[in-house]
């Protein structure tokens, strides 16, 4: 069971903004694309692909090199390849770029001459500039943690479901690690993290969240065993 | 001020808003451009500065005086750094920088953070203040509002060696931004949902406007507000109109305001004009200046708003529309895409064929126009809001003063 202290530690919503920095690299076709990939910063990588998420909405890829791959260059089957690499089961970003590149080496062998982006359509690496800060939301149980993840800001379920994974490593978020090791509730956890981040919005993210903790929340509240 | 933002902007904007606030409590933040009426910038300013201060910031605006040959030049220069082949001599980038020195004696430069708007006023850099503020770094930015994706090389360098003397410049968008040796920040510009151009209008307030520009209410309407410029291609709105016109029933609006810089527009107007050839149901508007409650009347009594641009800076209309619930049909140019997710705020297009197709889906599916219109007015909420803009803009002048760390902590 869960102790007094831990129990009393309330989850601290906090969210975040990215400012976006130019590198002023770009590339118009997929060799380019790949020695790009190569030497640009840790932070671009980060932001072409895990900070995909904070867009806000689900597109047909999973970062934006899949995405420019399969739109611009319309090479759907790397696309698709370069879409199913997890950003969150790396431990570092060399380990990621690493992935990325074998990927992308491994299709040129095989198709060795693909077509150049059209002129405007070429892929321009940034990277970002992360501001965090507290959105001034705390829930001291399940049903304040119910109330809150309704109305708080997409930024704040970015922060805590889709960068935390990065942040903590293993792939666990904030939510899950506070119902794990301060509500006791590992069953809850288990259920969270579950959700594949990959296959909704954040909106999408926050509408399981708020299915799968009312249903707790409701069958807590429920008194059984109440005889006539 | 602040406080009427609450319930329409996100809220995290606004809490990191006042944290910004509070740590650039009474600093000056000055901003310089080149005309006080007229044109986004201005527009963007008029609404931004009063933010600043209610948020405790000593925000100032101040602009650059010029006669009509420094004018003149600086129309060239922005017309080469946007890719029309310009001739600028020695002799005009020396009057340029006269202007600007005249202008550095007259103007009050001292301030704590500088942010300089557009190539008119970029000399400026040359009489920064020094050690005027007790910390050691006062950041000079220079913000670029034009599309310079393909710039005419020669104009484009010799620029170079003012920007790259600020500690950084800014960008709308990514493909703007060049090849410099100092940080470039991509900050898209903004619109202000509580101005004239954007307010909640009252059903007898569109009414008024349709009624006074003599604009029947009895069929859909498909509009596009924009200069009458060949960029943003007017004549491929009529044409597409023709094709829609052949299965559904609609009136095209083509409105806006004259520009007096802009020598073309009359020829341009008469083109369309003539090219419209009386038809009654194409309503060619020119509106004075300041008609921002008619545009934003016209906006909401819109079925389907077009933006058909050939080449964009950003087109500020597109937000405009989308913010009053409209999906709009947008050419795929400049800032256009950032603001039109394909197939899901809105429609992205390459002629006027494609828009025509795209008009007609939205004139006989109510509930996508709906449905589109929704998530568009939630993506403007998002991303296009002027509580967004100062956001970024103090987050840039907060990142420069941390040493740009990749993650802050407030």
């Amino acid at each position: 069971m869960n102790n007094v202290k831990n129990r009393a530690k309330p989850f601290e919503f906090m969210q975040c903004i990215s400012i976006l920095k130019s590198t002023a690299k770009r590339a118009k076709n997929l060799r380019e694309l790949r020695d790009l990939i190569a030497t640009v910063s840790e932070e671009s990588i980060f932001h072409h692909t895990c900070q995909y998420f904070l867009k806000g909405r689900i597109r047909e890829y999973t970062n934006d090199f899949a995405h420019w791959v399969g739109e611009s260059l319309e090479e759907s089957a790397l696309a698709e390849q370069l879409s199913s690499i997890d950003p969150y089961e790396f431990k570092s970003i060399s380990e990621l770029r690493t992935a990325i590149l074998t990927v992308i080496d491994n299709y040129l062998e095989n198709f060795p001459e693909p077509r150049e982006a059209l002129a405007g359509e070429e892929f321009y690496f940034n990277e970002t500039i992360t501001i965090v800060f507290p959105a001034h939301i705390r829930a001291r149980n399940l049903a304040e943690f119910l109330i809150a993840i309704r109305y708080i800001d997409g930024a704040s379920i970015y922060y805590h479901f889709h960068e935390a994974r990065t942040r903590l490593g293993g792939g666990i978020d904030d939510f899950s690690k506070w119902f794990d090791e301060v509500l006791g509730e590992q069953e809850l956890a288990k259920r969270l993290w579950a959700i594949d981040p990959f296959m909704h919005s954040i909106e999408g993210i926050r509408e399981h969240i708020v299915e799968i903790v009312n249903e707790k929340v409701k069958k807590d509240m429920e008194i059984t065993g109440v005889e006539e | 001020m602040i406080a009427k933002y609450a319930g329409i902007a996100p809220k995290g904007d606004l809490i990191l808003l006042q944290k910004l606030g509070e740590i650039f409590r009474e600093k000056s933040f000055l901003h310089i451009n080149s005309t006080r009426t007229g044109g986004g910038v201005a527009e963007i300013l008029q609404r931004m500065i009063p933010i600043l201060r209610d948020l405790g910031i000593d925000a100032r605006w101040e602009i650059i005086e010029g006669d009509e040959r420094f004018f003149d030049i600086t129309k060239k220069i922005h017309n080469a750094l946007q890719g029309n082949f310009e001739a600028i001599t020695d002799e005009m980038w020396q009057y340029h920088y006269e202007v600007n020195k005249r202008n550095a004696k007259k103007l009050n430069l001292e301030a704590d953070a500088v942010l300089i708007h557009d190539p008119q006023p970029a000399p400026l850099i040359e009489f920064k203040v020094q050690d005027y503020s007790e910390s050691d770094n006062v950041p000079w930015l220079w913000r670029c509002h034009i599309d310079v994706s393909n710039p005419v090389q020669e104009v484009c360098d010799y620029l170079r060696q003012y920007c790259e003397k600020y500690d950084a410049a800014i960008f709308s968008v990514s493909k703007f931004a060049r090849s410099m040796s100092i940080d470039e920040f991509i900050i898209p510009p903004s619109i202000d949902p509580l101005s004239e151009k954007n307010r909640d209008l009252t059903e007898d307030e569109i009414r008024e406007t349709l009624e006074k520009y003599k604009i029947p209410a009895d069929r859909p309407i498909m509009l596009q507000v924009s200069r009458f410029d060949r960029f943003k291609d007017p004549i491929g709105v009529i044409k597409a109109y023709r094709i829609v016109k052949k299965y559904n029933d609609c009136i095209l609006i083509l409105a806006g305001s004259p520009a007096s810089d802009d020598p073309e527009g009359e020829i341009v107007l008469n083109e369309v004009r003539e090219y419209a050839s009386n038809d009654p149901d194409i309503h060619i508007l020119l509106l004075p200046p300041f008609s921002d409650r008619d545009i934003n009347a016209l906006q909401r009594s819109a079925t389907v708003v077009l933006q058909k641009s050939l080449k964009e800076g950003f087109g500020l209309t597109v937000s405009e529309a989308m913010w009053k619930g409209k999906p709009v049909i947008g050419g795929a140019t400049g800032g256009i895409p950032l603001q039109i997710v394909h197939g899901f705020t809105g429609f992205l297009v390459h002629t006027s064929e494609g828009a025509a197709f795209r008009a007609r889906q939205f004139l006989n599916n109510p509930e996508m126009v709906k449905k589109m219109g929704e998530r568009g007015k939630d993506y403007i909420r998002n991303n296009f809001l002027i509580t967004r803009q100062v956001r970024d803009y103090l987050s840039v002048w907060y990142a420069i003063k941390n040493n740009e760390k990749s993650v802050l902590e407030l």
